[in-house]
């Protein structure tokens, strides 16, 4: 990153105490080593595991910048200095796509471990037809397979480095001359990307979790997935803010109106999400046709019951009691509370897509397990993301102080 | 750190010494510098002005052609449903097509109102009136359709969940009759939401009034405002919450027409993106229809300082959004028609872009997804013509996709002995047709008889209400 030059020494911008980046890579390390370990032990339960981390945290961030794209794009205010958190978050896309390659290497070892089409000689769990031979695959391997999975996840993920590279650039540019043309490139910028990261990020979601189970398929997925990324990046979002206005560094910045906006866009992408998960699950169960049904009746057999439930109540139901009500978007406390929540609730709902197609070797579902690579996956990467995102705070300020809307920002007053 | 602190820490306060903001100046929303007392008499000299020429000659026209609409469904009652041109299999033709477009159109209104108000889009105030009068009006023609396909319209009240001497209940697990509540609820909320908005201009037209006739039936709608501040207040909050009410609203109407036909197990019906790709598709269509109507109405009243071309860019922006979107739905529909390897599926796509209605198909995609397209450029937004084509075209393709969407699929069903070719009757055509006069008298009447903008909102977004003015 060229920004380095930029900064002033004088003036703090790390975040000590709150975001400590050698801390942050040391749990990583930790994280992955341990979950190598499971990779050795327990291969099918590590790539497992490892796959919803990285869904995880790659929604996360694309709900990062899909929100800097929108700000750009409604010419926004108020949301000025949160920005600023995002953009320095984007910082981790480089990271998440390293990250990746696990998934690769456990497929090449054991093809099929992650994604079962991959592996066309095995046979389907249950059954005496192997993946090659089921008509279904042969119908769709002009798309799924390997050579072209790899293609496109250089495609995903070049775009998403690119546009975070140069939103990033340009913003971190304008502390430093406080040019408008910066803002006016960004815009463009937005513009085209909110159409490369939407088509990119709908067909990431296809690849990745949808042809888990490759029988079935939903044309709402891809959009089911952007209500969850933008869910995902408002909470995170709200956590690092208020954990910098504790540490000092947004205090009396970032405010209880900022907070307030934030916590209406979270309770506005809840009910989106409660809408487009909704539809998806109403039109299947209405229609009643096995081809597309199977998919939630593996999600009703044992533990998978309570948990689909769970998700109706504790991802829709609580969120949206909890924040109709204005004192709870405004305190600190809550607010952390709620957006902890939503992200474990998030995370359960990762896991809910991902991990019954898992098949057992007799065909029936996975059950419902948590496992020390679950948790290992999501530190591992979490803390790389964390530990991104440090080293990118003290490469430029907190807030973009020259950007032409910095003063909304900071006298936000409605 | 139950609450967040007003006072910056000493590196919060080194950081907020370097803020120097670059210049880019927001846009002004009044141009001119115009005035309040500019845009009272602006606003309300329309309705005070003696009627105009081209109003009559509109009216008059409009009227002819609105009777289309009522001998059309004279003669439907008198003679039967079949006098459409549905058959067996398309059992649904021109009335589910008109019906979705005019309920689509609608949706703009209410976006306007609602989403972009809880969104502090300021630029809004100027097009909320006219859009939400259209969303009433265009509700009004939509509700025609499947009023007058029950046949025994006098008999359209069973719809309701009231039982009736034989103990017929409606079928709740009909997606139709989640329609007659959705709409119904939809055109109540928005009417409410429109009432409420006039309230305090319908205060102004009264207090300006010049008989007494007219001050007496203003001044009863006007509801005795008298602009206190405790008025100002309950009328603020009032219209936050209709705005928060409203919101679902305008997810949920198109989400139930979407449901008429993703409930089934039709192909090319049945797929899950239908809701939202539903609704992105009503927002482009109501947006393309606002344009339509404000472009004239912007020369014709000289309304340029207020309608300024900053509204008209970011209308054609959200054309462009929802018009996107909507290609984005076309692309998953296809895509997933491929992937899903249900031949079915494929054939009634492929049969959509290449059989007999290949022509409905490719209009509807000009129209929808590469006429926004142009939006993309300074240029084209500032050519006015070009943008009041393109909206009109807009509508076009989305009435084309409502075609697309109801006849390919039906007319060439599972069974390939029953299929045919769906060609509509000239009672359909008329009918049709009619429901354009049908809206446009209503429009027209609201012209002469109601503020066209809400004057108190816009000039509470003038530069003159903004206490920093010149320079304090």
């Amino acid at each position: 990153m060229t920004t380095k030059t930029i900064t002033s020494p004088s003036i703090p911008v790390a975040a000590p105490g709150v975001f400590r980046g050698s801390t942050a890579l040391g749990i990583g390390i930790a994280g992955i080593a341990v979950w190598l370990l499971g990779a050795l032990l327990n291969p099918a339960a590590a790539a497992s595991a490892w796959l919803i981390s990285i869904c995880f945290w790659t929604a996360l961030s694309l709900g990062m910048i899909f929100f800097i794209m929108l700000h750009h794009m409604f010419d926004a205010g108020w949301s000025t200095i949160v920005r600023r958190i995002c953009e320095h978050w984007l910082a981790v896309f480089p990271w998440l796509a390293v990250l990746f390659v696990p998934l690769l290497v456990l497929s090449i070892l054991e093809p099929g471990v992650v994604w079962k089409w991959m592996a066309v000689d095995k046979l389907i769990p249950g059954t005496e037809i192997a993946v090659g031979d089921d008509l279904l695959y042969q119908k769709k391997s002009p798309y799924l397979n390997v050579p072209f999975f790899l293609v496109r996840l250089v495609l995903y993920f070049g775009a998403w480095v690119a546009f975070a590279h140069f939103l990033r650039k340009f913003s971190f540019a304008q502390d430093n001359d406080g040019n408008p043309a910066h803002t006016l490139a960004n815009r463009k910028l937005s513009a085209a990307g909110l159409f490369v990261v939407g088509f990119t990020a709908t067909f990431a979601s296809f690849d990745w979790i949808m042809s888990l189970e490759y029988h079935w398929f939903s044309t709402i997925f891809g959009v089911w997935f952007f209500s969850s990324a933008m869910r995902a990046a408002f909470a995170a979002l709200a956590i690092i803010c208020l954990l910098l206005v504790r540490s000092g560094h947004l205090e009396g910045i970032f405010s209880t109106k900022h907070l307030h906006d934030l916590a209406s866009l979270m309770f506005a992408f809840t009910v989106f999400w409660a809408y487009i998960s909704f539809s998806q699950y109403f039109l299947i169960w209405n229609a009643n046709i096995p081809e597309v049904t199977f998919w939630y009746n593996v999600r009703e057999e044992g533990f998978w019951w309570p948990i689909s439930l769970f998700l109706i109540f504790g991802h829709f139901l609580l969120p949206f009691l909890f924040l109709l009500f204005y004192t709870n978007k405004i305190r600190a406390s809550r607010m952390i509370f709620i957006s902890v929540w939503i992200l474990l609730v998030q995370l359960l709902d990762m896991v809910y897509n991902i991990l019954p197609t898992r098949k057992l070797a007799d065909g029936s579902v996975h059950p419902f397990t948590i496992t020390l690579w679950d948790g290992a996956a999501i530190v591992g990467i979490g803390a790389i993301c964390v530990w991104a995102f440090a080293r990118s705070l003290e490469t430029a300020r907190l807030i973009p102080i020259r950007d032409p809307r910095i003063n909304e920002s900071l006298r936000h007053h409605e | 750190m139950a609450s967040l602190s007003e006072n910056p820490s000493p590196s919060a306060a080194a950081l907020l010494r370097e803020v120097a903001p670059a210049k880019l100046d927001r846009p002004v929303l009044v141009e001119n510098d115009r005035s309040f007392s500019w845009i009272t008499n602006k606003i309300c000299g329309i309705i005070e002005e003696r009627t105009p020429l081209w109003w009559w000659v509109a009216f008059c026209v409009s009227g002819f052609v609105a009777s289309f609409c009522l001998i059309g469904l004279t003669y439907l009652v008198a003679t039967g449903t079949g006098v459409w041109g549905l058959n067996n299999p398309a059992n649904w033709g021109w009335a589910i097509v008109n019906f979705v477009f005019w309920i689509g159109i609608g949706h703009a209104g209410t976006l306007i109102s609602a989403i972009l108000c809880l969104l502090r889009q300021k630029w809004r105030t100027s097009i909320n009136r006219a859009a939400e009068a259209m969303t009433i009006f265009a509700v009004v023609c939509a509700g025609i359709f499947p009023l007058f396909h029950v046949g025994r319209v006098w008999f359209a009240w069973w719809l309701f969940p009231i039982p009736n001497s034989n103990a017929i209940w409606p079928n709740f697990k009909s997606a139709l009759l989640w329609d007659v509540f959705a709409v119904s609820t939809y055109g109540t909320v928005s009417a409410l939401f429109w009432y409420v908005g006039l309230i305090p201009d319908l205060a102004t037209v009264r207090d300006r009034a010049k008989t007494k006739l007219r001050q007496v039936c203003y001044g009863i709608f006007a509801l005795g405002w008298r602009g206190s501040n405790r008025h100002w207040r309950n009328y603020e909050m009032a219209y936050l919450l209709l705005a928060g009410l409203s919101t679902p609203l305008v997810l949920s109407v198109h989400t139930i027409v979407s449901f008429d036909f993703a409930v089934s197990l039709i192909p090319g019906w049945h797929t899950t993106i239908f809701p939202p790709y539903f609704v992105a598709g009503a927002i482009f269509s109501g947006f393309g229809m606002v344009l339509t109507l404000m472009l004239p109405l912007r020369a014709i009243y000289r309304l340029e300082d207020l309608i300024t071309q900053y509204h008209i860019d970011c209308m054609c922006k959200i054309c462009l959004a929802t018009g996107s979107m909507v290609g984005y739905a076309y692309a998953m529909e296809f895509f997933i028609a491929w992937y899903g390897a249900n031949p079915f599926e494929s054939f009634a796509f492929v049969n959509r872009a290449f059989g007999p209605f290949a022509w409905a198909y490719w209009i509807m995609i000009a129209c929808n997804v590469i006429c926004p397209q142009f939006f993309w450029f300074k240029a084209c937004r500032r050519n006015l013509v070009l943008v009041f084509i393109l909206s009109i075209l807009i509508n076009v393709g989305m009435w084309f996709e409502r075609f697309v969407i109801a006849v390919t699929s039906l007319s060439r069903d599972f069974m390939p002995t029953s299929w045919g070719y769906y060609s509509p009757t000239v009672v359909d055509i008329f009918t049709y047709v009619g429901t354009f006069g049908v809206f446009a008298v209503l429009f027209l009447l609201f012209l002469r008889f109601l503020p066209l903008m809400a004057m108190a909102e816009i000039k509470a977004v003038t530069p003159r209400a903004d206490p920093h003015h010149h320079g304090h």
